[in-house]
């Protein structure tokens, strides 16, 4: 019998199928692993089954009962999230027992009482930290496992889903939480354990559902399957058209060298760009990929290292200095970083070349329509009109504005981030073939991006990294297998010595 | 039919409702307008050149500072030290006139002078060891507060050369002279922030900040310069002030750094930065000022006067909020 069912879930977001006709159960005493790349759909539908979104079609059950007419069947699913999220201000104890009534506190507080009732819940967890200390006084791990003690100590629960929760554990702490994961399980709860890790979920699963591009591809007991077919079912049905964007016009000149460069999130990196060249940067999230090309950039501080552009030594940690010498950073978090979100349309593209829209009695308004017309029509964003605030823009079309923007001051270095986050297919190979036309037209680019595909369709060579280095890299046209492996710190037998000197 | 007609006035109605609760100048502007007839209606002394020339002078001190106020909070910061530096360059300019026999325009000219100094001092602090603009403001405000007092001892400037009392008391036909420079500043800072790169900067560091360093703007710099341009223009008032009185003290602008805030956000500049215009400032102020000014010939008691202003202002700020909420409540029931 199983205790959670999804039944023919689809998931509409504006532009995109986020799920496809998704069905998969998960029982009692199990612990049912989730895979698939960023985007195929994951955190979709755990949100679908905590009662956070509503599906378009499709049912989920909870003990045989349909949740969507009985909403409080929600709350025999646990949660928890793949970023910490404690009262970083508040002790231990308090924050295993917010909110008071769940765990059956009335009246009030007794600090002391708490920390004595915290005590046997923390042991039980493997928590070895004082329950008066500060959330953000125990270390990254011990918040982890206190997060989970909390979803799993007091709520009536059913069903304990982990989202990604050994991302930033050591290796020790890792068995630690697995042990207490299968203490769980013994207790007769499911468990939903969603992992990039191949050997986590190998070692840990029972059974595994693989997800891809929103629809689900297949489920199997783990006991019958091997690596090389999980990530295979993970990669090998996704090319259903096979047009591909790397540039064709790579020119041998090199214009960016990045030597030994170390900062907060990456250490000792080291590439070369070169003129006409799309270098793909591959890697799970917090890799470090984003920190490094910030740092570049300018936006986040070096600690050692030099960069050295046709020559010159870059100054680093002046993004004035970076953009006047054109090299640009379009970044992932489009909302915060990219748009200007209550100005419009027209001033959001015009605000790097207002030299230009200028005239003697300063910004011309006609001048700038006319620019933000032709950067429109260049790059065929949609809008209904110029002074429309962008904000009421969708994903595809602000990035197709933050590119346009960038681009038309004749910029030497594009660094994309991720540019094709949370937008839909269309407006996805758009941007694709607009990369390919820069590079083409003798702009360096680097592509960071999560989606294998994406990766692999558009860049001419792809460096991969892991916890803040890099790991491999591979040209265009290589396995799958191979980066996919390098991006997950698959040791191969080579290197093996040296990884786990650096895990210890 | 009468059904339909019904409709379309209710649509018509929300329409302008929409249009004025999203276009706060106009709908302040118009508010300002609405108060000004009403108290023309309700008391024989308001339209009389005294009591506008009087309300005019008013507003100029305050629509200054409240111009310089909104550049502020378009970068979603603000400056609670406007009056001080008002008053400490007020004192420096006074007592260079006085005790020192300083040029009497070369002492105003090192006022505003210092009104810059000051103001950059705030802005360094605040970027350089970013700090939250409100609290340094706060304490600054108290260290040019407290530089006044040691340096006046409490006591006035005096003896203030006649040479410069028209700037504060002379009129140019029916308009104060002060009055015309808060016109002055007002268009300049207009063109500024409309037609130069670095005002569009402003609104830029406004609606994100991250976002502007990633577009290579040199966010501190321009938050440097506009809490300059907002010492300089204090110190402008400040001046201009001593000239009023002909004597430079210590109470000066102490409603200063209050009234300016109100001022901007009655006129629909956004506390978090990045929305509004400085003409809606100096609109706010001049609603401010016909406020106190209209209780005052109304003859309310004057005990009740602030709580009177209060309440008036508190509705002020409250309004295009209120029309967005009944218009969402007119579109819903149309709906319905």
């Amino acid at each position: 019998m199983s205790v959670l069912e999804a039944k023919n879930i689809t998931k509409i977001f504006p532009g995109v199928k986020a799920l496809e006709d998704v069905s998969v159960s998960f029982h009692k005493g199990e612990i049912h692993c989730i895979m698939g790349e960023n985007g195929a759909g994951k955190s979709t539908l755990i949100k679908c089954l905590t009662g956070v979104y509503e599906a378009e079609n499709g049912e989920i059950f909870i003990n045989d009962k349909s949740a969507l007419k009985d909403r409080s069947l929600f709350k025999r699913i646990a949660y928890v999230p793949q970023e910490i999220s404690l009262f970083q201000k508040m002790t231990v104890a308090e924050n295993l027992f917010i909110p008071y009534d769940k765990a059956g506190i009335k009246g009030r507080i007794n600090q002391k009482k708490l920390e004595e009732q915290a005590r046997p819940i923390l042991d039980k967890f493997n928590i070895h930290v004082e329950p008066g200390k500060l959330a953000d006084e125990i270390s990254v791990s011990s918040q982890q496992l206190l997060q989970i003690a909390r979803a799993a100590a007091f709520a009536d629960y059913d069903v304990l889903i982990l989202d990604e929760p050994t991302t930033c554990l050591t290796q020790k702490d890792t068995e630690n939480l697995f042990d207490i994961i299968r203490k769980i399980k013994k207790e007769g709860k499911a468990i939903i354990f969603i992992s990039h890790k191949l050997d986590e979920v190998f070692e840990l699963g029972d059974c595994i559902t693989v997800f891809c591009n929103g629809r689900k591809v297949s489920t199997a007991e783990l006991k019958d399957v091997d690596v090389p077919w999980v990530v295979e079912q993970m990669t090998g049905k996704q090319l259903d058209y096979q047009e591909t964007f790397c540039s064709e016009k790579v020119s041998e000149e090199m214009i960016l060298d990045v030597k030994h460069l170390t900062g907060a999130m990456f250490h000792d990196v080291s590439f070369s760009l070169k003129k006409g060249e799309i270098l793909g940067f591959s890697g799970l999230v917090g890799a470090g990929r984003s920190e490094l090309m910030q740092a570049i950039f300018g936006y986040l501080p070096i600690y050692s290292g030099e960069i050295v552009c046709q020559g010159k030594v870059w100054k680093t940690g002046d993004t004035h200095y970076s953009v006047t010498n054109g090299m640009f950073y379009l970044p992932e978090e489009r909302r915060s970083q990219g748009i200007l979100p209550d100005m419009s349309v027209k001033e959001n593209i015009s605000i790097n070349t207002l030299d230009t829209v200028s005239s003697w009695c300063g910004i011309s308004k006609r001048k700038e329509t006319a620019k933000a017309e032709e950067i429109i029509k260049a790059y065929n964003v949609k809008t209904s009109n110029l002074n429309k605030e962008i904000k009421f823009l969708s994903g595809g079309n602000q990035q197709k504005v933050i590119i346009g923007r960038s681009t038309c001051t004749e910029p030497k270095i594009l660094i994309f981030d991720e540019p094709t986050k949370g937008i839909d297919i269309g407006a996805k190979t758009e941007v694709y073939r607009l990369m390919k036309k820069l590079a083409e037209n003798g702009i360096a680019i680097i592509l960071i991006s999560s989606e294998m595909d994406e990766i692999k369709k558009c860049a001419n060579r792809i460096i991969c990294m892991y916890h803040g280095e890099v790991t491999g890299e591979s040209d265009y046209g290589s396995e799958k297998e191979e980066i996919l492996k390098a991006i997950l710190g698959i040791k191969t037998s080579s290197e093996e010595g040296k990884t786990d000197e650096q895990r210890a | 039919m009468s059904r339909e007609h019904e409709n379309k006035q209710n649509t018509s109605v929300a329409d302008i409702l929409k249009k004025l609760s999203r276009n706060s100048v106009a709908l302040i502007g118009s508010v300002l307008i609405l108060m000004m007839i009403i108290a023309t209606i309700f008391s024989p002394h308001f339209l009389t050149i005294f009591n506008l020339q009087s309300l005019m002078r008013d507003i100029a001190f305050i629509g200054m500072v409240a111009v310089a106020q909104s550049l502020l909070l378009l970068i979603g910061e603000l400056d609670l030290s406007v009056g001080k530096i008002a008053t400490l360059s007020g004192v420096l300019g006074g007592i260079l006139m006085t005790s020192m026999k300083v040029n009497p325009f070369l002492a105003f000219a090192i006022g505003l002078l210092s009104g810059i100094l000051f103001g950059v001092i705030n802005g360094l602090l605040v970027t350089k060891l970013r700090l939250n603009s409100m609290v340094t403001t706060i304490g600054m405000q108290s260290l040019y507060g407290g530089i006044t007092l040691v340096i006046t001892k409490g006591k006035a400037v005096t003896n203030i050369p006649d040479a410069i009392f028209f700037l504060g008391k002379g009129n140019i036909g029916v308009f104060p002279i002060p009055f015309i420079f808060a016109i002055v500043v007002l268009i300049v800072i207009v063109y500024f922030v409309t037609k130069t790169k670095t005002g569009r900067y402003i609104y830029a560091i406004g609606n994100s900040r991250e976002a502007s360093k990633i577009m290579g703007i040199r966010v501190d710099a321009v938050r440097v310069l506009i809490y300059g341009i907002v010492g300089f223009i204090s110190a402008l008032a400040g001046m201009l002030y001593v000239a009023r009185l002909g004597s430079a003290q210590a109470a000066i602008g102490n409603n200063w750094p209050m009234n300016s805030i109100a001022s901007s956000v009655i006129g629909g500049v956004s506390l978090t930065g990045g929305v509004g215009s400085p003409v809606g400032a100096i609109i706010g102020s001049a609603i401010i000022c016909v406020i106190s000014n209209v209780i005052v010939l109304f003859g309310v008691n004057v005990y009740w006067q602030e709580a009177v202003s209060g309440f008036v202002v508190v509705i002020a700020i409250a309004l295009p909020s209120l029309l967005t909420i009944i218009r969402e409540c007119s579109v819903a029931k149309a709906k319905a």
